[in-house]
């Protein structure tokens, strides 16, 4: 799980071009959107991509997506459930 | 003309120093390889980091030019925002078409689609000026910038108090590349300050962004008066000498500012200028920002900066004998691979 964490947030900032941030910046249950990174809804759109593109995981529910990117926690969280065991 | 229009304020940001500090002690930045490349400021100082993270090089040269220009003229919140461009955000486009083909047409970002657009950089002005009023992009190869002119003056003329007017063009590797199959380019690499001497087919590519106040009466900061503006598409020499004679008078005129570009493929329109107003100084400009579709933006640019100066960067323009005097009035005129002709007349004030 740690791995995966550190994993996504290297993810992230390349991503979403976080020039100044580093992957020890940003904290596994820190909010990504509004305060913690202030991330946007195109962000979250480019979030979104990133999951289908690297994990193979569609989110269909938009009201899923919006729990699912809540932090680097829940996004690894959602990751992992999805992988076989 | 119907009307009045005045430059009340400009700034560029092209392969030379032309974005900021005194022009007369600017070297000349010389390229090789056929490709010239904008200089680019800090655009930190000019668009907040969360934003500029997410832009294309394009979107920051078309904004930064733009807020640079409002700064010059000391107007905020313009009263439309009018440009043109013949490609808009090459780099995004690429981007977005290679990832369609890459993900076969599925998990595409949402970014490079959005910036790809034409109207992104007239979005992004009017986001960050909070700019509520008309805007409008035209997309018309070589006469994307001129449209936008023209829109503008209609504008001005229907009372509008202030018009942003603009253009920003880039070049991208893959584009020079698609250009150079149809032969645009010089098939000999060159260097931009040696461009009149390789007269053959094709050119040099260039890009650039600039970007101009207008308003229908002088001030204090005004830099020249746009006082004529002409297009004509695909025209014979002779119908484009019969145009020129229409234009303006051989009296008129001070200096000529020639988009000749060593390109024997369209000299002859040029030699149509040369004809007709021969014993005038001509100055050439492709040399200083390439080919592309508004560089007519980058020529208005620097007329209206000779026009306020009084100087010739002399460093700049090493072909020219004698420099005229005065400058009162000052022809540009310039055509896009033949098809798009444009002639604009500057007035000193």
């Amino acid at each position: 799980m740690e791995e995966l964490k550190q994993k996504l947030k290297e993810q992230i900032i390349e991503a979403l071009n976080l020039q100044d941030t580093r992957p020890e910046d940003i904290k596994d249950d820190a909010p990504l959107f509004g305060e913690g990174l202030g991330l946007d809804s195109i962000d979250s759109l480019e979030l979104m991509v990133l999951l289908e593109r690297s994990y193979q995981i569609k989110v269909e529910d938009p009201r899923e997506g919006r729990k699912i990117l809540q932090s680097v926690q829940s996004m690894a969280e959602f990751i992992k459930s999805k992988q076989p065991a | 003309m119907k009307g009045k229009y005045y430059i009340q304020g400009m700034a560029a940001i092209s392969p030379q120093h032309t974005f900021e500090g005194d022009l007369s002690v600017q070297p000349m930045v010389i390229s090789n390889g056929n490709m010239l490349s904008c200089v680019e400021p800090d655009y930190k100082a000019f668009i907040p980091g969360n934003s500029l993270r997410r832009m294309s090089r394009i979107l920051k040269m078309g904004l930064t030019t733009a807020l640079r220009c409002l700064q010059d003229s000391g107007i905020e919140t313009p009263g439309a925002i009018v440009t043109g461009t013949g490609k808009g955000s090459l780099q995004d486009t690429e981007k977005f078409i290679k990832e369609i083909r890459d993900y076969k047409e599925t998990a595409l970002n949402p970014t490079p689609f959005i910036q790809s657009t034409y109207n992104a950089v007239n979005g992004l002005i009017a986001l960050q000026q909070k700019c509520t009023q008309y805007n409008n992009t035209f997309v018309h190869r070589g006469f994307s910038f001129e449209n936008a002119l023209l829109d503008s003056m209609l504008l001005l003329h229907e009372g509008t108090a202030n018009v942003l007017a603009g253009a920003f063009e880039e070049i991208t590797a893959e584009h020079f590349y698609i250009k150079s199959r149809i032969g645009q380019w010089k098939s000999e690499h060159i260097s931009n300050d040696t461009l009149y001497k390789h007269f053959s087919p094709g050119t040099i590519s260039g890009e650039g962004a600039a970007f101009f106040i207008l308003g229908p009466s002088p001030t204090t900061n005004t830099y020249a008066e746009l006082a004529g503006l002409k297009m004509l598409y695909k025209p014979s020499p002779e119908k484009l000498a019969a145009s020129l004679q229409t234009f303006i008078s051989h009296e008129e005129i001070d200096m000529v500012l020639t988009g000749r570009n060593a390109d024997t493929n369209y000299d002859q329109y040029y030699q149509v200028v040369d004809q007709q107003l021969s014993g005038i100084p001509q100055l050439p400009f492709k040399h200083l920002c390439g080919e592309y579709d508004t560089a007519g933006a980058f020529a208005l640019w620097l007329g209206a900066q000779l026009l306020k100066t009084q100087q010739l960067p002399a460093q700049w323009f090493p072909m020219l004998q004698q420099p005229p005097a005065k400058l009162r009035n000052i022809l540009i005129y310039n055509n896009f691979f033949g098809e798009q002709h444009v002639f604009m007349l500057l007035k000193g004030i």
